[in-house]
């Protein structure tokens, strides 16, 4: 039991695209392949994934980003190997400079020692308000069985120390030190299991099944329990008597989405009151939680709508956005590298989408860095200002001819912001859902990897139930 | 009043092309040469005291930054003062103008003005196309020289009613003309069906809305008003001039209708020479993309706002037009070498004044031609220079 820990709010995120494993298994001159997994586009990461769904979880938390004392973040694919994957991830969300917190990694178990961790700090009282993030983006190996079965999605929840419609209950943990899906060093793919049933038999099913007993003394209304292959959750779940766990259907919608599985396969249940148990599973060791829910938690019942969709993506696609397919030749550079100072000056309103707001004539200079001047009036007075996420499109293009490493078609469009800012940015997708007049959010993406790191910025689209354009602007 | 105060007694280029057995040297040379011997009274090369230099692109022949200095070596002048200009595409309208002050100035009679670019010692995934990758990290990325353009086609669309025929009927005009210049890149008739059917290349525009990737030169020889019946009776003056900035990054633009670089600076050059757009007999106006020309002619006041694809459509703009517009062909059929283009355009505007356009002669009944260009990442700096052959 951990006292005084408490669920105000959660969130959920997927990517874009949809891979169906008939496709994957077709390329490898196989029949059959059953289900869909999710999918990054070249634009998306476990970054960007987990940025969305901690931006849901604030969003209905109705909490101000600037009091969340620390960031908790798990996946087994950190953007930067080694770099500032947890800073740039606060600073995107909009936390303070003083904002603490951890990364964890180095298995898909991260995702429960990341809520643990958070946890404890505020059962510790060093926290008040928690953020967790838990995102994967699982590149698998190339032909294996687990192809079409490796997902991406993130979760985010909002731990408080009193005030939440949910408490965190009991915790158990096995640690059973067995290579089942790991990397080594310099690979990029995650290997498959090197023997289905040596891992069912010995590992899986026994352990999964004494931390399930432990947890289900109690009267246990849903679970989310991991399913590596699409067939041992089933098991497990039978052997807990239960008929299909909640996370069935995250699993059927997204695959397995790593680190970001246990939580993401719960906090939909977290809809309604009673015990939801969850259960993350990685690296040699397997971790067991229960949430009592008084009642709905804000944000659970739109879960299932916010990672449920997606566009159908080729398998070359597919293996273009995992950098497992890899044009020959030069590619063009930035023409600063990401390392420089430009992305000093530019952190903050980079990542933060700062505006400077003339104290003069009101105007919104972007960004705020190259304005010393404001471009209405001249006056050098601003205060600076988080731009609006919302707008609609003045113009917009569709560039169809670009050098690598870009991929066309790319659309960019001028956008009107609600706060009166105009800024000019890439649109997510293909264009086919924008035309002048429509109204857009801005989500964070990645918009180069360079040097062997991510470059993130915020592109536009198109708002949820936005017109959709013609083919042709008034042609 | 016109200005007057500089004449151009001499002007030639060389034939635009992909001029892959070409140097940057040789080209400058070849034009030199063609604007020496169209002096009417003759000319010796060592009576240019200085030179202006027009080269934007550095880059893209792996010369970056030393353009300038390697010019009067190039045409066997080496010794003379010698300036490079790099204005983004008014790189050689801009050139033009600062040669036209150095003379009024006293300081030189007699300026050899020269523009010369080599935009296919790359190729285009280096060249132009990587600008996609180029200035700022975020802000700029993907923007590409049709998407600086692009833009303010889908929003003419918009507002206007323009349509992408009315856009093609430009490349048509353009390339028409060009079929009738020897030195165009293209020489070739197209339809409005080929513009249409052409492959996309930044929606809402086609390949063939798009000028071509162009090597080039152009030289214009610039002497003191005073001295110009000394090299020939046919002598075309300044009559004015006009250069404007606007902010330079697109979502800075309060209209995506207009370019307001192009109309303070026609704004200016009017003023200077004392005109009415209504008293410019032809046009040399800055057509990297068929919108462009479209923008061009509502700023520079030669169509309503809002009119000018409807106006190239009923052919207003052709060569017997009510105003004739790009009688060479225009950056889209004569090729965009971008230093060399201002000059080369000023050429035209010449040889127009002096009626020596042959096929492409268009009627002058006012003897003033205008010669335009816009451009930086955000049209963000336009020159228009306006020539004469009314002594004063």
């Amino acid at each position: 039991m951990t006292p005084g820990v408490q669920l105000l709010a959660v969130g959920a995120a997927a990517p874009a695209w949809r891979l169906d494993a008939a496709e994957a298994a077709k390329a490898w001159g196989r029949k059959g392949g059953k289900g869909q997994s999710a999918v990054c586009a070249p634009d998306e990461d476990v970054l960007t994934l987990a940025a969305e769904a901690a931006n849901r979880a604030l969003a209905v938390s109705g909490l101000e980003t600037d009091i969340v004392d620390g960031l908790w973040w798990g996946t087994s694919r950190p953007p930067f190997a080694e770099g500032p994957s947890h800073a740039v991830l606060a600073r995107a969300i909009g936390l303070s400079h003083s904002s603490s917190g951890a990364l964890c990694s180095g298995s898909t178990h991260s995702g429960m020692e990341a809520l643990l961790g958070a946890a404890d700090a505020i059962g510790a009282g060093s926290a008040r308000v928690a953020l967790v993030v838990v995102s994967d983006n699982i590149v698998p190996g190339l032909g294996t069985p687990y192809e079409a079965r490796a997902g991406a999605g993130a979760a985010a929840v909002v731990l408080v120390s009193h005030g939440g419609d949910a408490s965190l209950g009991a915790r158990v943990t096995r640690t059973h030190p067995f290579l089942d899906r790991y990397r080594g060093d310099g690979e990029s793919g995650t290997r498959d299991l090197y023997d289905p049933r040596l891992f069912r038999e010995e590992v899986f099913v026994p352990t999964l099944r004494e931390l399930g007993e432990q947890l289900a003394a109690l009267d246990v209304r849903a679970w989310s329990l991991p399913d590596p292959d699409g067939r041992l959750g089933g098991i497990v779940a039978k052997q807990l008597g239960t008929s299909t766990p909640a996370s069935a259907a995250v699993y059927a919608e997204l695959g397995d989405t790593g680190a970001a599985a246990a939580l993401l396969g719960g906090i939909g249940a977290l809809d309604a009151a009673g015990l939801v148990a969850i259960i993350g599973w990685g690296g040699g060791r397997a971790t067991g939680l229960e949430i009592n829910a008084k009642g709905p938690v804000r944000g659970a019942a739109t879960v299932a709508h916010d990672i449920t969709g997606g566009r159908p993506a080729s398998y070359a696609d597919v293996l273009r956005a995992r950098n497992q397919l890899v044009a020959s030749g030069e590619t063009v550079q930035m023409a600063v590298p990401p390392e420089s100072a430009q992305f000093v000056r530019g952190a903050d309103e980079m990542l933060g989408l700062l505006g400077a707001r003339c104290v003069d004539c009101g105007t919104i200079n972007t960004p705020p860095s190259i304005h010393p001047h404001c471009t209405s009036c001249g006056s050098a007075k601003f205060v600076l200002t988080p731009l609006a996420r919302r707008g609609t499109v003045h113009t917009y293009v569709i560039n169809h001819t670009m050098p690598a490493p870009f991929v066309a078609p790319l659309p960019i469009a001028v956008i009107d912001l609600e706060d009166g800012a105009r800024v000019m940015l890439q649109v997510v997708g293909d264009g086919s859902d924008i035309t002048v007049g429509t109204e857009v959010e801005l989500v964070l993406r990645k918009y180069a990897h360079e040097r062997g790191v991510p470059v993130y910025g915020y592109k536009a689209r198109a708002a949820e139930g936005a017109a959709t354009a013609d083919a042709e602007v008034t042609a | 009043m016109s200005w007057n105060r500089v004449a151009v007694v001499g002007a030639g280029l060389i034939k635009f092309g992909e001029l892959f057995e070409q140097s940057y040297e040789q080209m400058a040379s070849d034009a030199f040469s063609a604007a020496v011997d169209s002096v009417d009274a003759g000319f010796e090369p060592t009576q240019v005291e200085a030179a202006i230099v027009a080269t934007q692109r550095g880059t893209l022949w792996g010369q970056e930054g030393i353009g300038g200095n390697t010019i009067p070596s190039a045409i066997g002048l080496s010794g003379i003062p010698c300036t490079r200009v790099e204005n983004a595409c008014p790189s050689g309208s801009d050139a033009f103008r600062i040669g036209a002050m150095a003379v009024a100035s006293g300081v030189h009679d007699v300026v050899l003005v020269i523009g010369v670019e080599k935009m296919r010692d790359k190729s285009t995934e280096e060249g132009l196309l990587s600008r996609a990758a180029s200035g700022h990290p975020i802000f700029t990325r993907g923007e590409t020289a049709p998407v600086l353009f692009a833009p303010f086609a889908t929003r003419h669309m918009y507002e206007f009613g323009t349509t992408r025929e009315m856009l093609a009927s430009v490349a048509v005009k353009n390339h028409h003309n060009g079929a009738l210049c020897p030195y165009a890149h293209f020489q070739n008739e197209i339809t409005v069906e080929d513009v249409l059917a052409s492959a996309p290349v930044c929606h809402p525009l086609h390949l063939l809305d798009c000028c071509p990737q162009t090597d080039g030169a152009a030289a214009v020889l610039l002497v003191n008003a005073e001295r110009a019946e000394q090299f020939t009776d046919k002598p075309v003056y300044v009559a004015g001039f006009g250069v404007a900035t606007d902010h330079p990054y697109l979502h800075e633009k309060t209209s995506f209708t207009s370019l307001k670089a192009t109309q303070m600076a026609a704004e200016r050059a009017y003023a200077m020479a004392g005109i009415e757009p209504s008293q410019v007999d032809m046009a040399e106006v800055h057509d990297c993309f068929t919108i462009t020309e479209i923008l061009d002619i509502e700023d520079l006041g030669f169509v309503d706002k809002g009119k000018g694809g409807v106006a190239t459509l009923e052919g207003e703009t052709s060569l017997t037009g009510r105003i004739p517009i790009n009688t060479s062909g225009g950056l889209l059929a004569k090729g965009h070498p971008i230093g060399a283009t201002g000059v080369a355009q000023l050429t035209e505007c010449w040889w127009q004044l002096r009626g020596e356009a042959d096929a492409r002669q268009v009627e002058m009944r006012n003897g003033y031609a205008l010669q335009h260009n816009v451009g930086g990442r955000g049209s963000g700096v336009s020159v228009v220079n306006i020539l004469t052959n009314n002594k004063s």
